[in-house]
């Protein structure tokens, strides 16, 4: 039967192209099923609301090349956005950002050097820095949400301003993914950081600080939650130690969508920015639907279940 | 071919075997016919294929293409299970053991809970004690198998075969990990088998132990089968030349050593449990050889001295400097470089391309002051060293895992071309590598001392160690238990010492 052969080969092609297969279906689903969907002021909202997940994606897909994970990342934009709402009420706005930038950068250096240096558990190290950071977020908000001052008004008006009719903070999840995707495909950085993840003592055997760059991904992955929680706390005007609760699965879940393996060494950033915007299309086009958060909630468990055993199929395809 | 025609049938029959590995032939048509009662040596280099084609006979492993006939009569043999109800036994060069469980369950392993669910300790212990007592020797049943020696484990596993009703029993490379006085008592052995009527097919690439033991030799090279001889018709020579394809002089490069200045002296190496105090130099343009039994301690010596694992102490000099070694990187930065021995898990990356595991031993070269990577000089590098070791690869972005393993070690060494170490450790140059690329490789290693790079090579194949090295130490439970210079080169003598024998020549 010659004509089997060629629905095969556009098998083997979605499968290849996967996460765009996935991304253009849900495209053309959201479409079919909504009016309301392809609308400016819909797509507008839609990007907005997935910048901060696609912020901190950018420094999961890193952490989760080298074979890791970092549980931690929806505490530090709760802690960072409320230590960055009371840095505004004390000090110059840009000294405000800066500390708070840094107080992100040293929560991820605390989980690298407990991953790198302590070699433990990714899983366990974060998982012990989610809670103490969720906690610490409340500690230092005394468990409300914080107003960003109002002599910090340029931090708010950026935050929910625009720019050539894109939201600002999308702009810096742009500047963000560009970096990221030169880094990986052009810098020794990203070479050393998927050589780790596909066999980690064949990286140090061949005479490369290993532990640095491991160190390095989740001080990364750390910053680009402290620039999350800014952004988000900008654009609410609040810093609330609530923030970003469970925020840490669906940024995993965005760049296991994207293709990445939990288990190191493959994966690509603009993949991991398709999950992104399949993840907040999913959560978007069922709002519009008006689906129950509940069904929401299975619906999105199903469709990740779906994306990644496509993965597999890809895998076993090889 | 000659095939002595027998009255005697056929006990176990390969005709046409084919295997392939994602691509890369081990098995191209081999035939083999093994006579009722008889021992049948099957002999050939690293990667002839002989271990492939018995776990194709024993069914751990699926044939591509070929028939097999027990007795004249065709099977099919689709899994172990089928092989067992056949009665082919096989002792694979790995231990299938448990090491958690005792020597007896270990023997029983495969039959326990075959009549109840109940263990009847006693009765197992002292079948097990027979079993071992038949084969000349004596191992406590209830001992755990970890603590066993290797020796004690593999006498365990040939109780375990025997343990069965066994007609046919396969023993893949059973020496490599026993003493004289073990062989002796393993002969004498299998010769109580075969006059029991059992066939034995004898898997080594000992000569002489096979000249001993074997009724008739069949040669694997290259996956294709190139002799069956009966031993009284043959000599060494001609096996050996078989075997390589070529007499054995002509493998290994001439030597003509340009030796310079002190370049490495380790001074009382300490690792772990496996080195205890190792002292030895090396010079420019020297070539040492390691050697020793599995679990000797050279791996791990050189892992210490690479800093690969923590050292427990001593002092490593490179031209004439002391230096604190603590991570690999350290020692890469200083000069040194080595090919670990376990190439997949260790030499290279396998999902990698050639290009990206070449470079990762070196990126000054191709990089700019932040790292970017030049993508034209880092094709022009990564080609010219490509060439240089004669890679056989569509180009440098081709994935390292779908190549041979010949040319994955080549991959593994041309990381340590690209950046220019002044001491290099080789630890099993040419495991599973074909001949042809053997060969290669020893030319290399030639070569890279010819520049001056002082080299140490450990490897479990003597004769190897004897074709390129100017210097044999000879290593023995974590120490250096001799040294044979070139004109005192013999085989006989580097087992000697690595079974903590003394030398003929010391009389």
């Amino acid at each position: 039967m010659n004509i089997k052969i060629y629905p095969k080969r556009y098998i083997q092609f979605i499968i290849k192209y996967d996460t765009v297969f996935i991304f253009l279906v849900m495209l053309i689903v959201s479409a079919l099923v909504s009016d309301v969907f392809f609308t400016a002021t819909n797509l507008f909202n839609l990007i907005r609301q997935v910048t901060p997940v696609g912020i901190i994606s950018m420094g999961m897909l890193l952490v989760i090349l080298t074979g890791g994970i970092d549980l931690s990342v929806g505490s530090i934009v709760a802690m960072v956005g409320v230590l960055c709402s009371l840095f505004t009420q004390t000090m110059p706005l840009y000294l405000a950002i800066t500390a708070s930038l840094i107080c992100g950068l040293l929560t991820g250096s605390i989980s690298g050097y407990l991953v790198s240096v302590q070699k433990m558990a990714p899983f366990i190290a974060t998982l012990a820095l989610m809670s103490i950071i969720r906690g610490l977020g409340f500690i230092f908000s005394k468990g409300a949400p914080i107003l960003v001052s109002e002599n910090a008004s340029s931090l708010t008006d950026f935050g929910s301003g625009n720019s050539l009719g894109i939201p600002n903070p999308s702009l810096i999840l742009l500047l963000i993914f560009a970096i990221t995707s030169i880094l990986l495909k052009y810098n020794v950085f990203g070479r050393i950081i998927i050589a780790i993840g596909s066999n980690e003592e064949a990286v140090r055997l061949s005479g490369i600080k290993v532990n640095a760059f491991k160190f390095s991904v989740y001080a990364i992955a750390g910053f680009l939650s402290g620039v999350a929680g800014i952004l988000t706390t900008a654009r609410t005007a609040v810093g609330s130690p609530v923030m970003g609760s469970g925020m840490e699965l669906d940024v995993i879940a965005t760049v296991v969508i994207g293709g990445a393996s939990l288990s190191g060494g493959k994966g690509s950033a603009i993949n991991t920015l398709l999950g992104v915007l399949i993840l907040g299309m999913i959560g978007n086009i069922m709002n519009l639907m008006n689906i129950p958060a509940y069904s929401q909630q299975v619906i999105k468990g199903l469709i990740i279940i779906f994306a990644v055993l496509l993965q597999r199929f890809q895998k076993n395809s090889n | 071919m000659i095939t002595t025609t027998f009255i005697k049938v056929n006990r176990v029959e390969l005709r046409n075997i084919s295997k392939s590995f994602g691509g890369i032939a081990a098995l191209k048509n081999v035939t083999l016919e093994v006579i009722a009662g008889e021992i049948h040596a099957l002999v050939g280099e690293n990667g002839a294929g002989k271990s492939t084609l018995m776990k194709i006979l024993s069914g751990a492993c699926a044939k591509d293409n070929g028939q097999i006939f027990i007795d004249g009569n065709e099977v099919q043999i689709k899994n172990t299970y089928d092989s067992k109800k056949l009665g082919i036994g096989i002792i694979y060069q790995e231990f299938s053991l448990v090491p958690a469980l005792s020597v007896a369950e270990n023997i029983f392993l495969n039959q326990l809970g075959a009549t109840s669910s109940w263990m009847n300790w006693a009765a197992m212990k002292k079948k097990a004690v027979e079993l071992i007592n038949n084969i000349g020797f004596s191992i406590n049943p209830s001992l755990k198998v970890a603590d066993l020696s290797i020796a004690e484990q593999q006498i365990v596993e040939i109780a375990k075969a025997l343990s069965e009703h066994v007609r046919v029993l396969i023993l893949d490379e059973p020496s490599a990990v026993l003493g004289p006085r073990e062989i002796q008592k393993l002969f004498d052995t299998l010769n109580r088998l075969k006059k029991e009527g059992v066939t034995i097919i004898y898997i080594s690439h000992h000569l002489s132990e096979v000249f001993r033991i074997a009724d008739r030799i069949s040669v694997l090279k290259d996956g294709t089968s190139v002799g069956h001889l009966p031993v009284a018709e043959t000599s060494r020579d001609s096996i050996i030349r078989l075997m390589l394809g070529r007499p054995l002089n002509a493998m290994y490069p001439l030597r003509d050593p340009v030796i310079g200045v002190e370049a490495l002296k380790v001074v009382d190496i300490h690792a772990a449990e496996k080195v205890k105090g190792v002292s030895f130099s090396v010079k420019e343009g020297e070539i040492i050889g390691l050697a020793g039994l599995v679990g000797s301690g050279r791996t791990e010596t050189a892992r210490a001295i690479f800093a690969a694992d923590r050292s427990a102490g001593g002092t490593i000099i490179l031209f004439g400097k002391e230096l604190r070694l603590h991570s690999p990187q350290m020692a890469v930065s200083k000069g040194i470089g080595m090919v670990p021995e376990d190439r997949k898990q260790h030499g290279v990356i396998l999902s990698l391309s050639v290009k990206q595991n070449i470079s990762l031993s070196n990126f000054k070269g191709i990089t700019d002051h932040f790292g970017f990577i030049n993508a034209k000089k880092e094709k022009y590098n990564t080609a010219e060293l490509i060439r240089r070791l004669d890679i056989k690869t569509e180009n440098e972005n081709h994935e390292t895992g779908k190549l041979s393993g010949g040319n994955q070690q080549k991959v593994s060494l041309a990381k340590w071309l690209n950046r220019d170490c002044r001491v290099l450790i080789i630890d099993e140059p040419t495991r599973g590598v074909d001949v042809g690329a053997k060969v290669e490789i020893y030319n290399l290693i030639n070569e890279l001392s010819h520049k001056g790079v002082a080299i140490i090579v450990i490897s479990s194949e003597t004769t190897e160690l004897m074709g390129i090295c100017d210097r044999i130490l000879v290593m023995r439970k974590g120490k250096i238990q001799g040294e044979l210079t070139k004109e005192k080169y013999s085989e006989e003598d580097i087992l000697r010492l690595s079974i903590g024998a003394t030398l003929n020549t010391e009389t």
